[in-house]
């Protein structure tokens, strides 16, 4: 068994982009154009709305407590299977959906199933694509994360189209036969063997040695603290946005616009960080730094044009600091741990993330804000180290 | 008096409403016995309505038709000689001369008796040939012994008649006025009232004031004989005319078609915004033909409605026959009104063979990847070198074990040759 030296930066690596940008669309996509379906969901079930979209709060909340899993299993059968069966499932739970006769059934089906599935799917296609580039490793990831915005705009008139022609039923079957593309996504992900394998050892032994990780461990919590500070800003702006006197539909216009300059960012902050020389992480500090100031302007500006401005920019920065994000950890822990650290890393900020919302609720317009650019510069001095 | 100096301006958006309000002190002042020359000459009837009708919701509606704007200085001069306020104009002379104030008294006494509880409805429009200098916008508000006088001004576009939707859910007497600005004469200008296209003989009164003419028709809204299209012309220019539609509030079904699945149950839902039906009945529709859908057919069909303003069918045990629109008939006093909602039946086999089709796309796709792999690790493996990745053992095991199912992988194990 010949084991490379390097990561091929190329060759193959692209492929596996493509396979990483179809599975971020229909793993995040879906999740995020899952609205569309919770009108109906609300009709047919007659149960309130808060109720219908924790649907997407639990497949969200599986997708992530999963990644782990999806890791582990990962490191010992490499990337492929593990995706082919995370698509199976994630597939199968929207198969049974469809013949779902409550919320209950929803919760489990789609939830549980469907969000195991897409656990196993996502963190280790990241993962194998790090290991894949080296040199333009930032850029790859932030290709790879479009597909996250892209199918945000093309799921959503997807769906709606579907359920004006087949009815919630026949829509969730069709988007269980979109979801076995990550099947054929998982295909693609030829399994690489690279030279720091044999000697990290098994998944026990990774996490372990993980865990006792300094510089892994910070990394860790300033993730989790970026997430935290990450989901506060697309919950409330619409709601900021109304308390100045916006109508509905400029409100959401301006969220597309922040959706389109996220991922302008993503793949502009790909590119930066790769062709930047030096570590990537002061990268990730100056975005996550950025963010933060931009956030703690907010309550400052009233004026439409500020407001737009603000937007934008906080678009491009919160979408900057994905990928690098994701490229600072095969840094620290190198790639022959990545599947572990990734998975690890999923797990913990998803406590941010789940945390974050909630928490920002209970503040009124202003300290949301200074809530989450704190959390946002905390991430950063984190990052620093 | 006062009301003559306001006359001396520019056109005074509150002059109508001046009037109105002229017209309910007059009243006032009629009751105490005064002898006042009031501008209708109907007064004391409309007295007696007030009276009988007090119990009842009044809903006012003017419609003014303006020919030029009035700037006329003579016509305003004529007035200020002339001794009896506001009502000696030489339109207003003719009315008096005329039999129609006289003879519709006795009919509108005999309404006001009839119909005395029923809810006044006073519904305006102003219509403006020209277009106005001032702003003649808004709603005015003149109360009358607790009774309102509602008015909506519409400023329309030259040449355009101006229209008005009134919806009437119960019994009402609704009053319908018009004015009109001419540019010419006032007494020039013959004023007609129609229903449809017949032509209505009483019932209504003329009236000027100033260079404004105001025309006002009264009838009791009592079943659906009476519902229809009030139109007032000023002349017999087309633009100069003023239509009320007098219509019952409207259903809303659904827009667009429902979409079901054979087996399933469905709930049809008609509502109406703010009204109160007598009853709904439910009618299937194939074609232009309706068949009433009678309720004990095996509990297939439910008809229920949590609230008075809003009617459920439910249908169980859909089958593809059933597919088609639905009528929903809301039964007012005043008439009828119908929804409709599109219901489409779908069998399963429909998703279920896009699904198939698209489950059989990714089978084929991951049939070539793999395959494609396994053909270029085929190529690469008889001359390998250090850096290429080799798999190509792993591969074959993999294909033979089924593409699902592949064992673990310890590459620690696999023994390629270099």
């Amino acid at each position: 068994m010949a084991y490379r030296a390097e990561p091929p930066d190329g060759g193959w690596g692209w492929m596996v982009v493509l396979s990483a940008f179809f599975q971020s669309a229909l793993v995040f996509g879906v999740l995020r154009s899952f609205g569309v379906f919770f009108v109906e969901f609300v009709a047919a079930f007659e149960e309130p709305a808060a109720r219908v979209s924790w649907i997407a709060s639990i497949g969200i909340a599986v997708q992530q407590f999963g990644s782990p899993v999806g890791s582990v299993l990962s490191t010992k059968f490499g990337p492929r299977p593990v995706v082919m069966t995370g698509g199976i499932l994630a597939a199968l739970g929207m198969l049974l959906a469809s013949f779902a006769t409550s919320l209950t059934h929803l919760y489990l089906s789609i939830g549980l199933l469907s969000g195991s599935g897409w656990a196993l799917t996502f963190t280790p296609t990241l993962a194998c694509l790090s290991r894949y580039f080296s040199r333009r490793r930032s850029l790859a990831t932030g290709l790879a994360l479009t597909g996250v915005g892209l199918s945000s705009f093309a799921f959503a008139p997807l769906f709606q189209w579907l359920l004006n022609h087949y009815a919630w039923r026949g829509a969730l079957l069709l988007v269980s036969a979109l979801s076995l593309h990550l099947v054929a996504c998982g295909a693609l992900l030829r399994p690489l063997s690279l030279a720091e394998d044999p000697v990290v050892g098994g998944p026990g032994a990774q996490i372990t040695s993980l865990l006792c990780h300094g510089p892994f461990l910070r990394y860790t919590i300033a993730i989790t603290l970026i997430n935290t500070g990450y989901f506060i800003p697309y919950v409330h702006l619409v709601a900021h946005l109304r308390d100045l006197g916006w109508d509905p539909l400029p409100a959401a216009f301006l969220l597309s616009v922040a959706a389109i300059s996220d991922l302008v960012g993503r793949v502009a902050s790909g590119w930066l960080g790769d062709a930047v020389p030096g570590p990537v992480a002061r990268l990730l500090m100056l975005w996550t730094t950025l963010t933060g100031v931009i956030l703690a302007l907010y309550p400052v500006a009233e004026v439409p044009t500020g407001l737009v401005a603000l937007t934008v920019a906080y678009g491009f920065t919160s979408g900057a600091l994905t990928p690098v994000a994701f490229s600072v950890l095969p840094e620290l822990v190198g790639t022959g741990k990545i599947y572990c650290g990734l998975g690890l890393v999923q797990m913990v900020e998803s406590i941010g993330g789940l945390l974050g919302a909630p928490l920002s609720g209970k503040g009124n317009r202003i300290s949301r804000w200074a809530m989450a650019a704190v959390f946002y510069h905390a991430g950063g001095g984190g990052e620093g180290n | 008096m006062r009301a003559l100096q306001g006359l001396r301006g520019p056109r005074a958006p509150s002059l109508p409403l001046l009037l109105l309000c002229f017209l309910a002190a007059v009243r006032r002042s009629l009751e105490d016995g005064l002898s006042t020359a009031a501008p209708f000459t109907s007064l004391p009837v409309q007295e007696e309505m007030m009276t009988e009708y007090s119990n009842l919701s009044l809903e006012s509606h003017n419609l003014s038709v303006t020919a030029a704007p009035i700037t006329s200085l003579p016509v305003e001069e004529e007035m200020m000689t002339k001794a009896a306020p506001i009502t000696s104009l030489p339109v207003q002379e003719e009315m008096k001369t005329k039999a129609v104030p006289i003879i519709s008294l006795p009919v509108q006494e005999e309404m006001t008796t009839k119909y005395s509880n029923l809810t006044l409805e006073s519904h305006s429009i102003s219509m403006t040939a020209m277009p106005m200098k001032e702003n003649n916008k808004g709603n005015q508000i003149c109360v009358d012994r607790g009774i309102m006088l509602q008015r909506n001004v519409t400023l329309e576009r030259p040449n355009m008649p101006a229209e008005k939707n009134i919806t009437l859910e119960r019994p009402s007497n609704v009053e319908l006025t018009c004015q009109f600005t001419p540019s010419g004469n006032l007494n020039a200008v013959n004023v007609t009232w129609k229903k449809g296209d017949k032509l209505l003989e009483d019932n209504y009164l003329v009236n000027a004031t100033g260079s404004i003419l105001y025309t006002q028709y009264r009838v009791a809204v009592i079943n659906s004989k009476q519902m229809g299209s009030y139109s007032c012309f000023f002349g017999e220019k087309k633009q100069q005319r003023g239509t009320f539609n007098l219509k019952v509030p409207e259903i809303n079904g659904k827009n667009k078609p429902l979409i079901t699945y054979v087996g399933d149950t469905v709930v049809l839902i008609c509502k109406c915004q703010d009204c109160l039906p007598l009853n709904w009945t439910w009618y299937s529709g194939n074609g232009s033909v309706q068949v009433p859908i009678g309720v004990p057919v095996n509990d297939k069909y439910v008809i229920s409605g949590k609230h008075a303003n809003e009617t459920r069918l439910k249908i169980t045990q859909l089958s593809e026959d059933d597919q088609g629109t639905y009528w929903c008939h809301a039964i007012f006093e005043l008439g009828e009104s119908e929804g409709h909602v599109e219901l489409v039946v779908l069998s399963y086999l429909v998703p279920l063979k896009a699904f198939c089709a698209i489950a059989a796309e990714v089978v084929l796709l991951v049939a070539i990847i793999l395959l494609f792999e396994m053909y270029t690790q085929k190529k690469k493996k008889p001359s390998d070198d250090g850096k290429e990745i080799e798999q190509g053992e792993q591969l074959k095991l993999d294909d033979s074990n089924g593409i699902e199912n592949s064992g673990p992988r310890h590459r620690k194990n696999e023994s390629v040759g270099q």
